[in-house]
């Protein structure tokens, strides 16, 4: 990987590393594909589904404390500002903490499309530093000056000189990526061009950043890191900017998600030497223990976590083992953004559960270092195989596939997607907390509340009986790849 | 009264279009035709000649200064014979979508009721490479339904024409729009007429006219003028007049079929060479 943090335009996933949204097959041809450099995506003729990358880039930057978003483009492509805004502020008061930060557009109009609207942009954005004094200032692009090539990049350093705090072009143009993904490499980006400095002389700390979505497991982790004298920063939910700026000081950086922390993990590493701790995840307890060894590798504190991981084993191993008896047989399908898809389905054949079709929202043939994603090369390494696709959230899929093989759950992270298997029939575990199988502790809750799912259907049956799928018998009798353009 | 015939010019960058657009219009006019031009180019430079200099305020300047509030007359400016001149333009270059413009100005236009029941013609004469879909506009959604393509005997200006053509079929399907023909502005080229003629006949359409190269169009367009107006009983006027008369009688609207590379490239060979193969001069 090389980052370029001279240039604010960052190219798309698919270009990147390689991301695909189509595919059908089975985890080892998807693999053996991957590596040899065989693997095409396919697209659809078909799409009932997608989501904005503009969303996920700039909901990220959203929920750092006291910056301001200025979207450039017309009202509509600005709409998600209303989740973004929600969400920064119901995390805010979570965590007892005031963000101050602002979500403004520039309502472009047709005339601003025709003649262009950087004069109207530069007064917006003297206008919210004059009212709002944000800490920092991410001026985003949208399609519509995506289109016409609006020069965000020279009004940001004509607003350089009169601006005292860090402002960036963050170039989030919603065609530019079928994954949307490339929206939280894109809010990385612009975080490394703009605010993290040069560290301090002398200023390494035993700080670790750990990126993650919405901090639910904030206390547990941090009361955990002091045993081994390590002080987490989480990104960027709640997070500042006067701590993002010192991120290159981190003794280490973690995240809970391989989609989501991949590029900052790498570009700190490369840029300014901070490990990057590469393990599978800390869902599970195989994924919990080769993460902590890893940081204890990385910061030189294996001593003091063998001995966490020893008196955690005895309090909790014994409990889930005895969940795990209730557990043996049961059949999954999930649906999931990649890096989920092939952690939670190690942490569900960790717990005895045969998972019999994985669908991957996107997929990554390898990470921002060169790497296959460490989550699937640990199932590949234990010899775990199943069928599985990647699928671009598309509904229909999933359906078909719940109706085929009629697993005894259905496990999804997004919101929307579980009501559908619901309406099957099929009992949910909705994962969408990152921190639901987090550690010994959360994987046995885990554990139990797929019990719970599963033993009581009353709910999903009773649905299933009144309620009507638009889906028609024509469509289950199909392959699920009917709708699949054959890759080019 | 006859139906209006909505036109649309179009051809490679610089072959001539504004020049034969303006000199046919003129043509029309002495036939007693109505006739209005909607330039389409941001340089807006398309009505010059009828009149008598670039005093055309353009619908997007004047769209941009004075909001959408505006009354015709602001943008409409009556030149040579009563033709009206409408000029589109767009942003400064290098900022903007000049292809929405195109877009905003036409529908401004027929908002704003330009398009009257006493008009013959329609003239809109398109940016020489048609870069986006705004460009193609003018032929979609049912407007200009006739397609000129003004082309030399040069290699690029065919190879523009070709393309142009894979567009008017494109919209063949939906909007109804056909060509016409193809105008030689001619460049004096090898054996220029056979090539068209033959250039033409594989596109399935016909060379309308051939207007030859005559100084006098120079001289007519630094007094800002066209030839039929600046010397009425020049050759090149007659000219003019008879591709006037040429279009007027035009009844032949084809969907063109386009050539693949190899094969314009083959015209080429057949008719661009001429066996005084180095003889270059021009």
């Amino acid at each position: 990987m090389s980052v370029n943090l001279n240039n604010s335009n960052l190219a798309t996933r698919e270009n990147r590393i390689g991301s695909i949204t189509g595919y059908v097959g089975t985890l080892k041809d998807l693999a053996s594909k991957s590596e040899c450099g065989t693997l095409k995506g396919c697209s659809r003729c078909f799409s009932q589904s997608s989501t904005c990358l503009s969303m996920c880039g700039l909901s990220q930057l959203a929920g750092i404390r006291d910056v301001a978003i200025i979207h450039h483009g017309p009202a509509g492509c600005s709409v998600t500002s209303a989740g973004s805004y929600y969400m920064s502020k119901v995390m805010s008061k979570k965590r007892n903490v005031t963000s101050n930060t602002v979500y403004v557009g520039t309502d472009m109009n047709e005339n601003d499309t025709i003649f262009g609207s950087t004069r109207v942009l530069k007064d917006v954005i003297l206008k919210v530093n004059e009212r709002y004094s944000p800490k920092a200032i991410f001026v985003s692009s949208s399609c519509a000056t995506g289109i016409i090539g609006e020069d965000i990049d020279s009004i940001v350093d004509e607003v350089k000189e009169e601006i005292s705090v860090p402002i960036v072009a963050v170039h989030c143009e919603g065609f530019k990526s079928r994954i949307w993904a490339t929206g939280f490499d894109i809010s990385d980006h612009a975080v490394l061009q703009a605010i993290v400095q040069p560290p301090r002389e002398n200023a390494k700390t035993n700080k670790i950043a750990f990126k993650n979505f919405f901090e639910s497991a904030r206390p547990e982790i941090i009361e955990m890191f002091k045993k081994f004298d390590l002080d987490p920063i989480f990104l960027y939910c709640n997070s500042t900017v006067e701590e993002l700026s010192h991120l290159s000081e981190c003794i280490a950086t973690t995240c809970i998600c391989g989609t989501l922390g991949n590029y900052l993990g790498n570009a700190l590493e490369e840029k300014y030497n901070v490990p990057y701790v590469r393990s599978i995840n800390q869902c599970g307890i195989k994924g919990f223990e080769t993460w902590l060894r890893e940081i204890g590798k990385v910061t030189n504190r294996s001593e003091v976590i063998e001995e966490y991981i020893k008196e955690q084993r005895e309090i909790y191993l014994p409990q889930i083992e005895e969940v795990k008896k209730e557990l043996q047989g049961l059949t999954a399908v999930l649906g999931m953004g990649p890096g989920y898809t092939f952690e939670v389905t190690r942490v569900l054949n960790e717990l005895g559960i045969k998972v019999v079709w994985a669908l991957a929202w996107h997929y990554d043939k390898k990470y921002e270092n060169g790497d296959v994603p460490p989550s699937m090369k640990y199932l590949l390494d234990n010899d775990i195989d199943f069928e599985t696709s990647v699928a671009d959230q598309q509904n229909y899929e999933v359906m078909n596939i719940l109706n085929k093989y009629q697993p005894d759950m259905y496990l999804s992270r997004h919101p929307g997607s579980t009501v559908w298997a619901i309406k099957n029939g099929t009992p949910v575990v909705f994962v969408a907390d990152e921190y639901t199988m987090f550690g010994y502790k959360h994987t046995l809750e885990f554990a139990k509340s797929i019990l719970d799912a599963t033993r009581n259907r009353n709910f999903e049956q009773n649905l299933a009986k009144r309620s009507k799928l638009p889906y028609t018998k024509w469509w289950y009798e199909q392959n699920v790849d009917a709708f699949l353009e054959e890759a080019k | 009264m006859s139906e209006l015939r909505q036109i649309a010019i179009y051809g490679k960058g610089g072959i001539g279009k504004s020049t034969t657009t303006q000199n046919l219009t003129a043509g029309l006019v002495e036939h007693g035709k109505k006739v209005m031009v909607v330039g389409c180019d941001p340089k807006a430079d398309s009505t010059r000649l009828l009149l008598g200099g670039l005093a055309q305020k353009t619908v997007l300047d004047t769209i941009r200064e004075e909001g959408e509030d505006i009354e015709l007359d602001r943008i409409l400016k009556e030149g040579y014979g009563g033709t009206r001149c409408v000029e589109s333009g767009g942003p400064e270059p290098g900022v903007g979508c000049a292809g929405r413009g195109i877009i905003t100005s036409i529908n401004m236009l027929e908002n704003l009721g330009a398009y009257t029941d006493d008009l013959d013609y329609v003239f809109y004469d398109v940016l020489g490479d048609v870069v986006c879909g705004g460009f193609a506009m003018p032929i979609r959604e049912g407007k200009a339904k006739e397609i000129y393509i003004v082309a030399s005997g040069e290699m690029m200006a065919l190879y523009a024409a070709n393309n142009i053509s894979k567009g008017i079929k494109r919209y063949a399907r939906t909007g109804g729009v056909r060509l016409g023909g193809i105008i030689c502005n001619s460049r004096n080229v090898d054996r220029e007429l056979d090539l068209l003629r033959a250039f033409a006949k594989e596109l399935g359409t016909k060379l309308l006219y051939f207007v030859p190269r005559d100084n006098i169009v120079q001289h007519a367009e630094i007094n800002k003028k066209t030839v039929i107006e600046y010397k009425p009983d020049s050759n090149q006027a007659q000219e003019y007049r008879n591709l006037a008369q040429a279009v007027i009688e035009n009844k032949d609207f084809v969907i063109p079929t386009p050539m693949t590379q190899e094969r314009l490239e083959e015209i080429l060979m057949e008719y661009g060479m001429m066996e005084l193969a180095d003889d270059y001069k021009i």
